[in-house]
């Protein structure tokens, strides 16, 4: 049995079945992409003024890529050429040169843009007055010193130490690209309701340390005495039989994951424990992806992180300040979560790099001796392969293309 | 000798020749890329979800009627199998009748009618009808069938985990199915992303079939009608479901890492703020929901009226009335099916513009499905009716689905569903469609294609009483739904609306609107249908599988006196389907042909 016109066009029709089934395959892939890009436009329709965070992108970096990418659409357009020509040797050429953009492109994606994103930060405060004295503290040497925000927009007040007109220049930037009265009025409501956000990073910042203790065992929970010790002498071998019986501490100043742990598992044991915060040390660390649970989270009437030391964006030298935990009402690093712009930005380039990957697998496999033996038992339907995956290969680029600008520049 | 040892025969030998290796038995039967295995896969797995998902609701419809007692039979299964917390003392919870639900519509919709109609008869009749060996990419269509499996292995897991499957309906409506705190829902947004890949796969090797693997002389207007409907469902699903994939993914999103893409700001659940950035829109998920969801319902009944079109030619033995109008119409179904979306969202707040330019689409795409059935009725008159079980079942297609269809309009006209939105008319309207319609259309091309699958027809009179206990019990079923609906019942109520009835005694006061006692009473007779049509499918389910070995012997490859290509073939056809080079010479439906010698003309027949 064959199937007909998997190498040779149909007349008829002038398409061999692997390019009919790419054509149509990208026209799905365009009502995804479209479905994407749709909602991209509906939610920053409805968005509120002062969420989309249009003007965080670094367009440089962006742009580099975009300038990547096009370089292997065309790399790509050469290997097939000369594979039409029959030359393998030049096709492996231009092959491995596409390869190595997508690769590039992906790297700039994933050691840089994005983890750069992951560490850096906003945090809401409660109070407006609070956070106007965080702002002041913050950035009031700076304001008396730089303009914000580049040249882009000069506040010729700014260099008066003016906190509040320094703010308002980064706000602007980043949420509005250009001053405007909407803008205006927009960031007045803001500060006075103290609904606008510290950015920066988080330098350091005081971590529970937990006392645990175990306050009894519940003899009719379902499990066997026999078995609650040995659950129990995992944690503490000598004095397994004494706790059980009595109670009594059985960490001092542990960390949180040891005490969760035990929690956890004397819980399934039928263990009732109880967890109190001792003191707290301070971890010079820069975390990833915290969320507000991750820091207010309560251990037995206190949060799990006291205070933070933070790493203020747009200072001389990453001014620092510190927020007490207990001030703030939402935190979140740059990551989906963080606001609808950031979720379909990550949710669309990372469809995207997700297509560039795939891409990069599909040339491997098709320059490994596996891929080639078909190059070996039919050229041409070989060099079909390599033109269908061409027309795959543009399309990542052009959504890249309508991408770039949306998400970085407009 | 009859014609089909002979057939067999000669297929045999040709198998033989030309293939040399023994194929295993995993890759013949289980991971087989014969477009007719995997049709009979599909075909399978598609009416045993048919099945489970009537058996969710007939449990249901118990809750419905007799809410807080045990449910007989099931209820200790239930209970013994899913904990004792969602059905205590084998009493649906209304949790339960909420998972039930979901996937009652989620399973019938997805893993049902769209494998049974498209993907099975699909699989196993579109290569055939047109001359094609395969179909043009069997390792995909393999893939998509295995997609699909995964597919439906995971949404049935997860009626087994802590909390139990999803239950926001088939509609899966954000907030509430973002914020539902099991993970039933994320198990179905995977199962979904599964099933949607498996339907585009599966849409893209069905169009490159039907456009470059026609035989020589099928010309685009010699293909029969079943044909064309396959090839416009095929793109339905292949435009249409990559905005819920989209929206799937962003739903996965909002549930697993906290985005906010369908959560509005301020959302307060439980009476607790949501801790969410906020700042999404719920209706954008109606919008991407619905611009599939629509188009879905073509694809649930288009590939029913290509079956039943190719049985009533059959059976009339004469030529569909007006062939070229009903192309015309299903090509234009299939553009306006992507305009008419948000006819499902009147109730959302939609300015007076939007509203009316859908229901303008909306009152424009009823016009080819009218003409559609139409034709089908007109294709009646004056035929000498062969009244075999699959034409049974395609006749009572047509008014059935014409119920269905009739019902429609007023629910696309904003002023009217307003009132009728969300109510038991809706659940009326849309099953007159998808059960009497296509279910029917179904079991019609289960009874009519059996011969040709097996070598053997099923038994007449088991056809005969599984298709008048089914239409007699489906009518009793629905009918009365439209009267419940009309006087305001709500859907998606595990008590059958009792919350709502005059006898509560908390609506003693209610004059107006309270539901009455005989409408309430209606609950009891529906549900009692249900479990009488559940009755009615076994004659069907014994039939299936004991004539596939008892049944009567065909005696011929053609036993219909067909004239489509499908008939050519040995009987089952071998791999690579036909054992003679396939030619088509003429229309589809060429019977009674004014001096020809039989009745009927099969396409490959050469003019002399
Ligand atoms: C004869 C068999 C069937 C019966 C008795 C039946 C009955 C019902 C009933 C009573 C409901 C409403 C449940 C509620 O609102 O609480 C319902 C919902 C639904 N049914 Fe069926 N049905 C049948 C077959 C089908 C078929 C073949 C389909 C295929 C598309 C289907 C799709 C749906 C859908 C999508 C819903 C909505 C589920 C939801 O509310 O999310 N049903 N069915
Ligand atoms: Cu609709």
């Amino acid at each position: 049995m064959e199937i007909p016109y998997t190498v040779k066009p149909r007349p008829d029709t002038g398409l061999y079945n692997a390019k009919l089934g790419i054509w149509l395959f990208l026209a799905s892939e365009v009502m995804l992409f479209g479905a994407l890009f749709s909602s991209y436009v509906l939610l920053r329709v409805g968005a509120e003024p002062g969420t989309w965070s249009m003007g965080l992108m670094d367009i440089y970096v962006g742009a580099g890529n975009t300038m990547v990418l096009i370089a292997s659409s065309m790399f790509v357009v050469l290997a097939w050429a000369q594979l039409k020509q029959g030359n393998l040797a030049g096709y492996k050429k231009w092959k491995w040169a596409t390869i190595a953009c997508a690769v590039l492109f992906l790297m700039v994606k994933w050691s840089y843009e994005w983890p750069s994103k992951f560490a850096h930060y906003d945090v809401w405060l409660n109070d407006a007055k609070v956070l106007h004295e965080k702002f002041e503290k913050g950035y009031h040497e700076t304001a008396s010193h730089i303009e914000p925000g580049g040249a882009a927009h000069d506040n010729t007040d700014a260099h008066d130490g003016d906190v509040e007109k320094y703010i308002e220049g980064i706000y602007t930037t980043r949420f509005f690209k250009e001053s405007s009265v909407t803008s205006e009025d927009e960031f007045k409501k803001a500060w006075e309701n103290g609904t606008l956000a510290l950015s920066g990073h988080i330098n350091s910042y005081e971590e529970a340390q937990i006392d645990f203790s175990i306050t009894r065992w519940k003899a009719d929970f379902g499990v066997s005495r026999a078995d609650a010790t040995k659950v129990l002498a995992k944690f503490s071998e000598d004095k397994a039989d004494k706790l059980l019986q009595d109670g009594g501490e059985l960490y001092e100043k542990t960390d949180y994951d040891t005490a969760k742990l035990a929690e956890y598992e004397l819980g399934q044991a039928g263990f009732t424990v109880a967890l109190s915060v001792a003191g707290y040390e301070t971890i010079k660390k820069h975390p990833w992806m915290w969320g507000t649970k991750r820091v207010n989270e309560d251990i037995g009437g206190k949060p799990r992180v006291k205070s933070l030391v933070f790493g203020l964006d747009e200072t001389q030298h990453h001014q620092e300040i510190t927020l007490d935990v207990g001030d703030i009402k939402r935190l979140s690093a740059y990551e989906p979560k963080h606001s609808t712009f950031f979720g379909i930005y990550y949710t669309i380039t990372g469809l995207h790099a997700l297509h560039v990957f795939g891409g990069i697998l599909i040339m491997l496999y098709n320059m490994l001796p596996v891929g080639l033996a078909l190059w070996h038992k039919d050229r041409e339907q070989y060099t079909n392969r390599i033109e269908t995956f061409g027309l795959f290969w543009h399309f990542v680029d052009l959504v890249w293309i309508f991408l770039f600008p949306i998400l970085y520049i407009l | 000798m009859s014609a089909i040892s002979e057939a067999a025969k000669t297929a045999e030998v040709i198998e033989e020749h030309h293939e040399h290796h023994e194929q295993s038995f995993w890759r013949t039967y289980i991971f087989s890329t014969d477009h007719k295995v995997i049709g009979i896969q599909y075909g399978f797995c598609g009416l045993a979800f048919l099945f489970f998902g009537f058996c969710l609701i007939a449990t249901m419809r118990w809750s419905m009627a007799y809410e807080g007692q045990p449910v007989p039979f099931v209820g200790p299964l239930i209970e013994a199998l899913l904990g004792n917390s969602v059905a205590p003392g084998g009493v649906m919870s209304a949790e339960l009748y909420n998972v039930f639900g979901a996937m009652h519509g989620t399973i019938m919709v997805f893993m049902g009618i769209v494998p049974a109609a498209f993907a099975a008869f699909g699989n196993y009749v579109v290569p055939l009808q047109i001359g094609a060996v395969d179909m043009a990419f069997p390792r995909l269509n393999m893939a998509s069938f295995w997609s699909f499996f995964l597919g439906c292995v995971i949404m049935t897991v997860s009626f087994f985990i802590p909390g139990g499957a999803a239950q926001a309906g088939w509609t899966s409506y954000s907030p509430l199915a973002s914020v539902i705190p099991t993970d039933g829902q994320t198990y179905w947004l995977i199962g979904m992303i599964m099933l949607i890949t498996s339907s585009l796969l599966g849409a893209v090797n069905f169009i490159v079939t039907i456009i470059n693997l026609r035989a020589p002389g099928m010309t685009w207007l010699r293909l029969p009608f079943f044909v064309w409907a396959q090839f416009v469902t095929a793109f339905l699903l292949l435009l249409a479901f990559p905005p819920l994939e989209a929206a799937g993914i962003m739903q996965l999103m909002d549930r697993v890492i906290e985005t906010s893409f369908f959560l509005p700001t301020g959302l307060v659940v439980g009476g607790q703020d949501v801790d969410v950035s906020g700042g999404g829109s719920p209706l954008l998920w109606q919008h991407l929901f619905w611009f599939l969801a629509h188009p879905e319902v073509y694809v649930l009944v288009l590939p029913g009226m290509g079956i039943v079109a190719e049985i009533i030619a059959n059976n009339t033995r004469k030529p569909i009335w007006g062939y070229k109008y009903l192309v015309g119409s299903v090509v234009v179904l299939g553009f306006l099916a992507f305009i008419v979306w948000a006819h499902h969202m009147y109730m959302t707040g939609m300015g007076t513009v939007i509203s009316a330019f859908f229901q303008t689409t909306t009152l424009i795409i009823s016009i080819p499905s009218i003409i559609i059935l139409t034709c089908l009725f007109i294709s009646l008159w004056g035929g000498s009716i062969r009244f075999n079980t699959p034409m049974l079942f395609a006749l009572a297609f047509l008014p059935m689905f014409g119920i269905g269809g009739l019902t429609g309009l007023p629910l696309g006209f904003n002023f009217s569903d307003v009132a009728l939105h969300d109510s038991y008319y809706v659940i009326a309207h849309f099953h007159y469609v998808v059960a009497p319609g296509t279910i029917f259309a179904i079991f019609a091309g289960v009874y009519y294609w059996f011969p040709k699958m097996t070598g053997r027809i099923m038994n007449e009179f088991l056809g005969r009483v599984h298709f008048w206990g089914s239409l007699i019990f489906m009518n009793l079923i629905f009918m009365p739904m439209f009267a419940q609906g009309m006087a305001g019942m709500s859907r998606r109520m595990s008590d059958g609306g009792a919350t709502y009835s005059l006898a509560n005694p908390d609506n003693a006061d209610i004059t107006v609107g309270a539901l009455g006692d005989t409408i309430m009473g209606l609950n009891v007779s529906i549900s009692a249908a249900a479990w009488a049509m559940l009755i009615a499918q076994l004659p069907f389910i014994f039939n299936l599988f004991w004539s596939v070995k008892h049944g009567e012997k065909v005696k011929s490859d053609n036993p219909w006196q067909a004239t489509t290509l499908e008939w050519e073939t040995p009987t089952p056809p071998p791999h690579g389907n036909f054992t003679k080079e396939i030619k088509v010479y003429r229309d589809p439906y060429e019977y009674s042909v004014p001096g020809a010698k039989e009745d009927f003309t099969p396409q490959a027949q050469p003019a002399k």
